[in-house]
């Protein structure tokens, strides 16, 4: 680990909030389970969105609709994800600044993130066009795409972690 | 033969060693299964918040039904066979472990609420389909099957922590 990462985690992990979160019997468990409810409500969101734009599932409603429904929730619920994930990253500083699956979790992250909100912005923007099979962008078909594997590599990463860290 | 013996015999398999023991079997076998349990949770929240009447409201519930409930059962599928490589690994740790038998108490519960639901108030479904709010037999198992399922995903962690 670079150093001046090493000095910052050591430092956070000295804090008493850290000392804390890490004394309190239970508390990094529960946070990593509201933590995985919260990644259910962003996956299942994720996954149905794409599956949508693929052309294979919730035929039953529009693009826009389908995003105007969901994408709300994905964003709570990325709140929550935000909230624990601090929580977990200040209770185990070390543990997540020094691993390479945590700052590849969170490259991803920014890229998803990136995406999902030009996919908002546009399909808002665009609503007539993105939801007509015929006139949608192929755009549509890469973003859907994409954006899955980043999510499966998000989770993936973030359940690393724990296996990849060097105490 | 007692369970424990049949437990031994399990941890013995070629399978159940290889995870076991090799180092990647075991992170990457759990992973699948996390992935396997968000897809499960989220598609069944959308269901069950539909039930509530309180998302995906300009959709039918039967429409929904189809739409949500394939990708449940693929991926509970996926759970239960990704579930079943970590159990064996280390089966008798888990068979004595108090939060593994919590969580399939609870997985239980949910499985009996969804069965009352399906045997029960969605039988008559033609009559509700796009009701709001929805029957309050439905709304209720909505919110037992959203509890329940909260439940098995914390206990589910927790075993992570005691084993």
């Amino acid at each position: 680990m670079h150093d001046l990462l090493t000095s910052l985690a050591n430092w956070i992990a000295s804090t008493r909030l850290s000392l804390f979160f890490q004394t309190t019997e239970g508390l990094i468990a529960a946070s990593q389970s509201i933590h995985i409810l919260a990644i259910s409500v962003v996956f299942g969101s994720g996954l149905m969105i794409s599956l949508r734009l693929l052309g294979i599932g919730a035929s039953g409603r529009t693009v826009s609709r389908l995003a105007s429904t969901l994408l709300p929730w994905m964003g709570w619920a990325l709140l929550v994800l935000l909230l624990t994930g601090l929580l977990q990253l200040v209770a185990e500083p070390v543990r997540e600044l020094g691993t390479t699956a945590f700052w590849l979790k969170m490259g991803m992250l920014v890229c998803v993130l990136a995406l999902n909100v030009w996919f908002g912005r546009t399909v808002r923007a665009r609503a007539a066009v993105w939801d007509s099979a015929a006139t949608r962008p192929a755009s549509a078909r890469l973003f859907a795409v994409v954006s899955l594997l980043l999510w499966v590599g998000i989770v993936l990463c973030g359940r690393l972690i724990a296996y990849t860290w060097q105490q | 033969m007692t369970i424990d013996q049949l437990l031994t015999l399990i941890e013995h398999t070629a399978l159940a060693t290889r995870v076991r023991e090799g180092d990647w079997w075991f992170p990457l076998d759990e992973c699948l299964h996390v992935l396997s349990i968000v897809t499960v949770f989220g598609s069944i929240l959308m269901m069950d918040l539909r039930l509530v009447g309180l998302a995906s409201r300009d959709s039918a519930v039967t429409r929904l039904t189809k739409e949500v409930l394939p990708y449940t059962w693929i991926a509970f599928a996926f759970a239960v066979i990704t579930g079943a490589i970590m159990f064996i690994s280390k089966a008798k740790v888990y068979w004595h472990n108090p939060q593994f038998e919590l969580k399939f108490l609870f997985m239980a519960l949910a499985a009996a609420n969804m069965l009352v639901f399906h045997f029960g108030v969605f039988r008559r479904v033609a009559d509700w389909d796009d009701a709001l709010p929805p029957p309050p037999a439905a709304r209720l198992a909505g919110a037992l099957s959203i509890s329940l399922w909260i439940a098995v995903i914390f206990f589910g962690r927790w075993i992570g922590f005691t084993t």
